[in-house]
């Protein structure tokens, strides 16, 4: 009897686990920061950036496994290379110049094949890059070559690429752009654009029989 | 020494969050063959997440799986990979006719399978998609069967209803004694893995067999069996994994 109540109280298991690096999942914000963003559009935007690191912050895995990297047009910047969440954070963005919409998203692909080729040397296990486009205008320079990287990148599974318009953006060329269909964003629900995001990239890791991607129903912040 | 065996699976932090059941199964039993010699047969199964019958898929192959070993347990027979094959086959076709009652892709049906069928003197292996089998290799070293197979990403991976004729589906049988092993799905991956060195990590292997070889009745094992439920729920393990996860021990070893 002595002998079973010790088998009862024995700290069975193991806390002695593996010290492999975290896998990784690469974002890049590419956000249209041309003049036509001035005002409420600018200070809402920066909201939901801020808004997108908190709500990631809240999670333990998309905190050690998200990597965030920022570029802005025009004129196109990298404000942020990949940085994990905590490590992640921008200048409050301004807005003026063009919508060199095209050279944006050249760069943002260009970043995620550079990113996932550090992966594969330091042996990090990786997840389907996203990208994510924020507009309210049209490109102001030659469009034609990033949606044939787009499309090629889309059908290679090299990444998953999302065009959001905001009020005044071109969702006709967006739609040309995009190989998923451009999401139009309810009046400058920014906040809840990013409470979306991060809510579906905390769901990332759920395995995929096809080559779809997991998004949460995009509800509240678009409009139909 | 006869046969000891706990296993469990436990629904993911993202699963629960979401609402969704657990969809990793496990199935295990020690059946006797016609000597009289004890079989430890388990299979497991992780449901691909964005399959919409993963669940179900899961709990059916494990069931299955070990319902049809322990036919061939009872035939008499060693072990053949025939009879792995054969068993997969089954699976899939009974996979297929849910899949056309539902009016829905087969691939809703996704699901890794792993498992073991181990006698006295021989043992089978077998798998498809990831997840890990790792056995002692008879020296008390911790040696993973097969390298886990992803795809690209961390989240991509073959399942069982991907290929009618198997290319995917790995089996081995072993000559010999296979005195432990332990099987798990990918929630448990990089907790007992080693990624860069594709090993094992001894220590947490070294860890979890302990108690299991001490313990010397069914009473004991409950114990560990119902332990091994709550370690896997446990915040030292969800704080690494959101996903759902399996994990089968057994051993014939005793102190």
């Amino acid at each position: 009897m002595d002998e079973y109540i010790s088998f009862e109280q024995i700290p069975f298991g193991s806390d002695n686990f593996a010290d492999n690096p975290e896998p990784r999942c690469p974002c890049v914000l590419l956000l249209d920061t041309s003049g036509s963003m001035g005002g409420m559009p600018i200070t809402q935007l920066n909201e939901g950036v801020r808004t997108f690191k908190q709500e990631l912050m809240m999670d333990p895995l998309a905190t050690k496994r998200v990597e965030v990297a920022v570029v802005t047009f025009g004129p196109v910047t990298v404000e942020s290379d990949f940085h994990t969440v905590p490590n992640f954070s921008t200048r409050e963005l301004d807005a003026n110049g063009d919508t060199p919409m095209g050279a944006a998203i050249s760069m943002g692909i260009d970043m995620v094949a550079r990113r996932k080729r550090e992966y594969k040397e330091h042996g990090v296990a990786y997840y389907k890059p996203w990208i994510i486009l924020i507009t309210d205008g049209a490109p102001t320079d030659e469009w034609a070559q990033a949606a044939r990287q787009v499309r090629e990148g889309e059908d290679g599974k090299k990444f998953a690429f999302f065009a959001i318009g905001v009020e005044g953006a071109s969702m006709d060329i967006l739609k040309q752009i995009s190989v998923r269909s451009p999401l139009k964003l309810k009046g400058l629900m920014f906040r809840e654009f990013f409470m979306w995001l991060s809510a579906s990239m905390k769901m990332v890791s759920s395995k995929n029989p096809g080559s779809t991607i997991n998004l949460l129903p995009p509800s509240g912040w678009t409009e139909l | 020494m006869m046969w000891k065996a706990i296993g469990s699976s436990v629904a993911g932090t993202s699963h629960a969050a979401s609402g969704k059941p657990c969809e990793d199964a496990v199935q295990y039993c020690v059946a006797k063959d016609v000597n009289g010699d004890e079989v430890m047969i388990c299979c497991v199964s992780d449901g691909a997440g964005s399959a919409a019958f993963a669940g179900f898929a899961s709990g059916y192959a494990t069931q299955m799986m070990t319902d049809g070993l322990r036919m061939v347990a009872f035939s008499g027979a060693a072990i053949s990979q025939g009879d792995i094959y054969a068993l997969a086959e089954d699976i899939y076709y009974g996979l297929a006719a849910a899949a056309e009652r539902q009016h829905v892709p087969l691939n809703e049906y996704s699901c890794t399978m792993l498992g073991c069928y181990i006698t006295k003197g021989r043992a089978a292996f077998f798998q498809v998609g990831d997840g890990a089998i790792v056995r002692n290799d008879g020296t008390g070293f911790y040696l993973p069967v097969w390298w886990p197979e992803n795809g690209e990403y961390q989240n991509s991976t073959c399942f069982l209803v991907d290929d009618s004729s198997f290319g995917n589906l790995n089996v081995v049988i072993t000559e010999g004694a296979v005195n432990e092993v332990a099987i798990f799905t990918d929630g448990m991956q990089l907790l007992a893995l080693n990624t860069e060195q594709e090993t094992a990590h001894q220590p947490f292997f070294t860890d979890m067999f302990r108690f299991l070889r001490m313990a010397n009745d069914h009473e004991k094992v409950n114990v560990l069996h119902r332990k091994l439920g709550e370690y896997l729920d446990s915040k030292q393990i969800n704080d690494r994994t959101d996903d759902d996860k399996t994990l089968f021990l057994a051993t014939r070893i005793g102190v």
